[in-house]
């Protein structure tokens, strides 16, 4: 996959709006002012994805969508597994520190913070780029880092031995809330920014 | 002495002699590990395939597809001292990762994996000895060099002997 310097720059700051609305939204569901970092774009190998949050073996909670329409995705967010209780915590309102076990409402819940961050990005990225697009409804994945993130990494391996994302987290409070965002265009898509860029 | 873990990532192939070493694939969800064991040449060797085969015809990574990936490994094995015939064969891995409604993952990636490995093995005369493959959560295989054990845990799961 052929990327040059500007596509990333033109990624990097149609991303940070979409990125600054996810976080707005994420800031009215929880309650919580929550700022995005700057999202950069970087070409990953496919063989360091798995090495991030402290390693492919560590507990994690993986939310998985996709988009169709003009711009085909895929979003993961990444954290994690005491930080995606502490998020249910304040999703439904609980005292920090209560949620210890993820059950079927708290991944509801987890779930919905992946609707709310992937479809407020989109939102604002296909207003910027005068697309279409919609999310899948989401995957909500307990397991270790490395086995949610192959479903990333089965996904390009056949076209690429590395991946092109748009990567940002979350800051909660003046702390980085260690949520990992990454947005994962297909080949298409890509093509379609370069088109709009040029 | 303590065990060395040498991690075989994401389409990568690693063969071992020395025995305080482990070959480790971590995180396998929808990938196999496969591994190989010549117990008489005390070599070991693992396989971290992410797809079943080769879409276009590239294979610059031969490891990345288990149509390429498997008999590498063999021809790997066999540079460091192995002999075919003798080769223990087990395999781990190729869950399906994604079971929500309405989740799209093309074609249970997973599935592919494990059926294109049996069928390889098959092709090559090779014996799959044992395996530990499906179901939906993801695993983290070992293969011990010393001993030739190869190991399986899964989140929240006790480690368990692939015999």
């Amino acid at each position: 996959m052929n990327t040059d310097d500007n596509l990333k720059l033109f990624l990097e700051t149609t991303g940070i709006q979409g990125f600054q609305h996810a976080a707005e939204g994420l800031s009215g569901m929880l309650g919580e002012q929550i700022m995005p970092t700057r999202p950069a774009t970087r070409m990953v190998p496919l063989v360091d994805i798995p090495n991030v949050l402290g390693g492919p073996e560590r507990e994690a909670v993986g939310i998985y969508l996709q988009s169709e329409g003009d711009l085909v995705a895929q979003f993961v967010l990444v954290l994690p597994f005491e930080k995606a209780c502490e998020l249910v915590d304040l999703v439904i309102g609980e005292a920090v520190g209560t949620t210890q076990v993820l059950g079927s409402m708290e991944r509801s819940a987890l779930g919905e913070i992946g609707n709310i961050t992937t479809g407020y990005f989109l939102n604002r990225v296909a207003t910027i780029m005068h697309w279409d697009a919609r999310p899948s409804p989401p995957a909500v994945i307990v397991d270790m880092v490395g086995a949610i993130l192959n479903v990333v990494t089965a996904t390009v391996a056949g076209i690429s031995d590395e991946v092109l994302m748009l990567q940002g987290t979350f800051v909660r409070a003046g702390r980085e809330v260690e949520v990992m965002f990454w947005i994962i265009p297909d080949a298409n898509s890509l093509e379609m920014f370069k088109d709009a860029r040029s | 002495m303590a065990d060395q873990a040498l991690p075989v990532g994401l389409g990568e192939i690693k063969i071992s002699k020395s025995p305080g070493d482990v070959l480790v694939a971590y995180g396998l969800g929808s990938c196999v590990g496969v591994g190989m064991y010549d117990p008489v040449a005390k070599v070991a060797g693992m396989l971290h395939a992410v797809l079943p085969q080769s879409l276009n015809g590239t294979e610059q990574v031969p490891g990345k597809f288990v149509t390429t990936g498997v008999p590498k490994l063999i021809e790997e094995m066999e540079k460091a001292g192995a002999l075919r015939s003798r080769l223990q064969v087990r395999m781990a891995g190729g869950a399906n990762m994604l079971t929500a409604p309405g989740a799209k993952q093309a074609f249970n990636i997973g599935e592919r994996n494990v059926l294109q490995a049996r069928t390889t093995l098959d092709t090559l005369r090779m014996r799959l000895q044992a395996e530990d493959v499906g179901g939906t959560v993801g695993r983290t295989v070992r293969l011990f060099v010393n001993d030739g054990r190869m190991t399986v845990k899964a989140l929240g799961s006790q480690e368990k002997a692939l015999a």
